[in-house]
C-alpha cells in the first residue's frame, strides 16, 4: 500500500492546479447545494404545516384553500360538529377566507399576496404560530399580521405600516408571525370579518380548519363532511392536503435534479482532467513504485484515492460556502395559484447528500481513467520517460 | 492565419485534455442556456405579442376580482376597438390531473379574429361556433392527449362547482412561439352552469360566491385598430371604470406577460447568480487545462522564441488556441442545446408546466460570447507568462 501521504504531498506540490480544480469544482458543488437547499426549504415547509389530527375541509372537487369556496352557513354548522378538540376557548377550529390580491414589492415590482381571514382558533392550528414583532391583531378594526418573511419583501408590510391592496383593501400592519416554517410563513392574517366586508365575500368561506380530539373521532368526522347530506364537502388530513401541494414543487425538483446532473459533469470532467495531467507528469515515478515492488491495484488505489481527496476537498468547500446562506430566502411566485410564496434556504440532509454524491461521483469516475492508466504504464518504458 | 495549422495541432497534442475541456465547457453552457431561455424566452415572447395589437384588462385588485362580463361588449363598443373577447380561467381538473393545460372561457364568435395569429380550418370553426359545447384545442395539446375532432374532453371544476362535458369540435395551429395548449370553450357554456348551481345549492339566494362568480369575466382580451391607440385606449378603459365597484387595470398584452415574469421576483435572480457561479468555474477549469498545457510546452515556447517568434505572437498562439477550445466547447453547448429544443419538443415533459420551450437566438449567441470570453480570460494568464518566459531557463527546463 502507497503511503496516502504520498498523494497528501502530491496535491500540495502542485498547489496552484490543486487550487484552481478545487475552485472550480467547489463553485459547481455550491450551485447545486443552494438549488437543493432552496427545493428542500419549499418541501419541508409543506411537511411542517400539517398536523395529524387537523382536517382542512373544501368543496368537493376543490384541490386548493384558494379555490375551495362554501357557504358560510355549513361552515357554522361544521365548527358545531362532536369530535372536534375543545379547550378553555371552545373548539379548536377556524373558518377562513382567503382573498389573492395584487401588492407592491419594496423594489417596486408587483406580486399576488394571500390575504388570510381568520378567527382566534387559526392560530392553534398552526404550527408553533408566534408573534415577533407588534402585537397580535385585533377583530373588526382593519388590522392584520404579516409573516416575518414577505415583511421584508413587501411596501408597508412592517409594523405600523398600511398594506395597500387595492381601494377597498388596506390593512394596519400591527404585528409580524412566525409559524414554525409552515406554509403559513408566506400570508398575511386579518380578521375573518375584515376581510370578508373588504371583499365584498361575506356568505361563504374558503376553507374550514378543524383538530380532531383523537384518531378515532378523525375517521367519523370525515365520514359525516363527505358522506352526509348535510355537508358533502371533502375532508382532507392536513398532511395529505400539503403532501398534494408539494407536487407542484416537483417539476422545481426535476428542474434542479437535471441541473445538478449536468453540473456534476461539467465538475467530472474538470476533475478528470486533472488527474490526467497528474499522472502524466509522474510517469517516471510511477514507473519506480512499480519497480520497487508495489502492485498494479496499489498505484490503482493511491490514484483514485488522490482523485477523491481532491473532490474532497472541493466537495467540502462549496458545502462550506452555502452555511452562510442559511438565512437566506427568496420570495417568488407559485405556479399553482400565482400568489407569492417564500422558500427558505435549508440546510439539511437534502443539501449534504447531494454535495456527497456530487463529490464522490466526481472524485471516482473522474479519476477512474486516469487511475487505469497510470496502471498500465509498461515499467521499463515509464522509468525511460524524461 | 499561416499559424492556424501549428494551434490547431498544438490544441490537438493532447486530444484527451482538450476533450474534456471542450466537453466541460459545453456541458455548462447547454445548463446556461436551459437557465437563462427560461427568462429570456418569456421576455421575448412578451415583446414579439407588441405586433398584434392587443391589450388586456382585469380587475385592479388581481387575477381574484370580479371583472363583469356586461364589459366586454362596452369595450368593444369603444372607439378604435375591433373586438373584445372574456377570457376567463377554468383550471378544471382532466382525468383528476390537477392544472393539466391551461382552460380559457372565451367569446367564440370573435376570439380567432382577436388572436388572430391561430389559424383554425372553417369548417371546424363554424362547427366551435354553432355548438354551445364545443371547444377548440391546440396543435401540441391535441398531440400530447391524443385527442381528434369529435373526441369528448371532460373537464372538471377546481375553482368553479361545475364541471364541462366539452366536445372537441376543432383544432388552432399557430407560430411555435406561441401557447399551442390551451383550450378555448364557450364562456356562456360555464357561465349558465355557474347560474344554475347557484339556483340549487342555496335556494335561489345569490349571496353564495358561485353566484357572484356568474359574470365574471376573469380577464378581457381585446384586440385594438392601431398601436398608436393602445396606451390612450388602456387609459380609456380603466378611467371609464375607476369608480365603479371593481376598477381594473389594463395594460398591453406585452406589460401582461412581463406582469408574470416580474412575479418570479427572487427566482430570477438566482437562477443569475448560478449561472454566473458557473461562468467563474468555467474559467477556472479551462484556465487549468491552459495552464498545464504550456507547463508542458516550457521548452518549446522557449525554441519558438530563441527562433525569432516574438512576444506579441506567443501571446497571439496561446491566447488563439484558448479561444478555439472554449469556443468550440460553447458551439456545441449553446447552439447544441437551441437545436435540441428546435427539434424535440422540451415542453411535453414539464408535465404542463411549460406550454413550450425553445432558446431564443440572442441567448444562444450570449452563451456562445460567454464561452469565448472564457477561453479569452483563461487563456490570459498562461500566455503571458509563456511571452515573457526567459529563454535560457526554457531551454535549459527539463520536463
Amino acid at each position: 500500500m502507497i503511503p496516502f501521504k504520498y498523494n497528501i504531498r502530491n496535491l500540495r506540490a502542485r498547489w496552484k492546479t490543486t487550487l484552481m480544480t478545487v475552485a472550480g469544482t467547489a463553485l459547481l458543488v455550491c450551485s447545486s447545494c443552494v438549488l437543493f437547499g432552496l427545493v428542500d426549504g419549499l418541501e419541508h415547509s409543506l411537511t411542517v404545516s400539517g398536523d395529524p389530527l387537523d382536517l382542512i375541509i373544501l368543496r368537493k372537487g376543490a384541490s386548493n384553500e384558494v379555490t375551495g369556496g362554501f357557504e358560510s352557513k355549513k361552515a357554522d354548522e361544521l365548527l358545531e360538529l362532536n369530535g372536534i378538540q375543545r379547550d378553555e376557548d371552545g373548539p379548536v377550529a377556524a373558518k377562513e377566507l382567503l382573498n389573492i390580491a395584487m401588492a407592491e414589492r419594496l423594489d417596486g415590482t408587483h406580486n399576488n399576496l394571500i390575504i388570510r381571514g381568520v378567527q382566534p382558533a387559526s392560530r392553534k392550528l398552526r404550527p408553533d404560530f408566534q408573534i415577533v414583532a407588534g402585537r397580535d391583531l385585533e377583530p373588526g378594526k382593519g388590522e392584520c399580521v404579516v409573516s416575518r418573511n414577505l415583511s421584508r419583501f413587501y411596501k408597508g408590510a412592517r409594523v405600523g405600516g398600511i398594506l395597500d391592496l387595492g381601494e377597498k383593501e388596506k390593512y394596519r400592519v400591527v404585528g409580524v408571525f412566525t409559524a414554525g416554517g409552515s406554509a403559513a410563513e408566506s400570508e398575511v392574517w386579518a380578521d375573518l370579518k375584515d376581510v370578508e366586508r373588504n371583499t365584498g365575500r361575506d356568505g361563504s368561506v374558503s376553507c374550514v380548519q378543524i383538530r380532531a380530539a383523537g384518531l378515532a373521532d378523525m375517521d367519523q368526522l370525515q365520514k359525516t363532511i363527505e358522506d352526509s347530506a348535510q355537508f358533502k364537502l371533502s375532508a382532507i388530513p392536513e398532511a395529505t392536503y400539503f403532501e398534494n401541494q408539494s407536487k407542484s414543487s416537483l417539476f422545481l425538483k426535476g428542474a434542479g435534479t437535471l441541473i445538478a446532473v449536468l453540473l456534476t459533469f461539467g465538475a467530472m470532467f474538470a476533475a478528470a482532467n486533472t488527474m490526467f495531467s497528474a499522472v502524466k507528469s509522474r510517469t517516471r515515478e510511477i514507473g519506480t513504485m512499480r519497480a520497487l515492488g508495489f502492485s498494479q491495484r496499489d498505484v490503482l488505489i493511491s490514484f483514485l484515492g488522490e482523485s477523491l481527496l481532491l473532490s474532497l476537498l472541493g466537495g467540502a468547500l462549496g458545502l462550506l460556502a452555502t452555511l452562510p446562506l442559511s438565512f437566506l430566502t427568496i420570495e417568488t411566485s407559485n405556479f399553482n395559484t400565482f400568489s407569492s410564496v417564500t422558500i427558505n434556504f435549508r440546510f439539511g440532509p437534502m443539501v449534504m447528500a447531494v454535495a456527497l454524491i456530487m463529490t464522490v461521483v466526481m472524485g471516482l469516475f473522474g479519476g477512474m481513467l486516469p487511475a487505469l492508466r497510470a496502471v498500465r504504464l509498461e515499467v521499463v518504458s515509464a522509468l525511460r520517460e524524461l | 492565419m499561416k499559424y492556424f495549422t501549428y494551434i490547431l495541432r498544438n490544441a490537438r497534442r493532447n486530444p484527451v485534455r482538450t476533450g474534456l475541456t471542450i466537453a466541460s465547457t459545453s456541458i455548462c453552457l447547454f445548463l446556461m442556456m436551459i437557465l437563462l431561455s427560461f427568462f429570456a424566452m418569456s421576455a421575448e415572447v412578451a415583446s414579439a405579442s407588441r405586433i398584434f395589437n392587443r391589450i388586456v384588462t382585469m380587475n385592479a385588485n388581481g387575477f381574484a376580482g370580479m371583472l363583469p362580463v356586461a364589459r366586454v361588449r362596452q369595450i368593444a363598443a369603444m372607439d378604435g376597438v375591433v373586438a373584445a373577447t372574456p377570457f376567463q380561467w377554468y383550471g378544471g381538473k382532466y382525468h383528476d390531473e390537477v392544472m393539466p393545460f391551461a382552460q380559457f372561457g372565451v367569446d367564440a364568435d370573435v376570439v380567432f379574429d382577436i388572436i388572430d395569429e391561430f389559424t383554425v380550418p372553417p369548417d371546424q370553426l363554424a362547427d366551435f361556433k354553432a355548438n354551445r359545447k364545443g371547444a377548440v384545442i391546440g396543435r401540441k395539446l391535441a398531440k400530447d392527449r391524443n385527442l381528434k375532432v369529435g373526441d369528448s374532453l371532460p373537464l372538471k371544476g377546481d375553482i368553479y362547482p361545475v364541471d364541462l362535458d366539452l366536445v372537441v369540435s376543432g383544432i388552432y395551429d399557430g407560430p411555435n412561439n406561441r401557447d399551442l395548449r390551451m383550450c378555448l370553450f364557450h364562456f356562456e357554456y360555464l357561465d349558465e352552469a355557474l347560474k344554475q348551481t347557484a339556483m340549487a345549492g342555496s335556494g335561489g339566494s345569490l349571496t353564495t360566491e358561485a353566484a357572484r362568480r356568474s359574470g365574471n369575466a376573469g380577464s378581457i382580451f381585446v384586440k385594438c385598430r392601431s398601436a398608436e391607440m393602445m396606451t390612450d385606449l388602456c387609459r380609456r378603459i380603466d378611467d371609464e371604470y375607476r369608480s365603479t365597484e371593481f376598477p381594473t387595470r389594463t395594460q398591453t398584452e406585452e406589460a401582461f406577460g412581463q406582469m408574470f415574469e416580474e412575479m418570479m421576483g427572487d427566482l430570477k435572480n438566482t437562477v443569475y447568480w448560478i449561472g454566473a457561479a458557473v461562468v467563474v468555474s468555467l474559467l477556472f477549469v479551462a484556465g487549468n487545462a491552459m495552464a498545464m498545457s504550456m507547463r508542458e510546452r516550457t521548452s518549446e515556447v522557449a525554441v519558438l522564441k530563441a527562433i525569432g517568434f516574438n512576444k506579441g505572437l506567443v501571446l497571439f498562439l496561446v491566447l488563439t488556441e484558448a479561444v478555439l477550445v472554449a469556443g468550440l466547447g460553447g458551439a456545441i453547448g449553446a447552439l447544441g442545446c437551441k437545436f435540441l429544443c428546435d427539434f424535440v419538443d422540451v415542453a411535453r415533459f414539464s408535465g404542463g408546466f411549460l406550454p413550450f420551450f425553445y432558446v431564443p437566438w440572442n441567448t444562444a449567441l450570449l452563451g456562445l460570447g460567454v464561452s469565448l470570453f472564457v477561453g479569452f480570460a483563461s487563456g490570459l494568464v498562461p500566455a503571458v507568462l509563456a511571452a515573457n518566459s526567459s529563454v535560457i531557463d526554457g531551454l535549459r527546463k527539463v520536463v
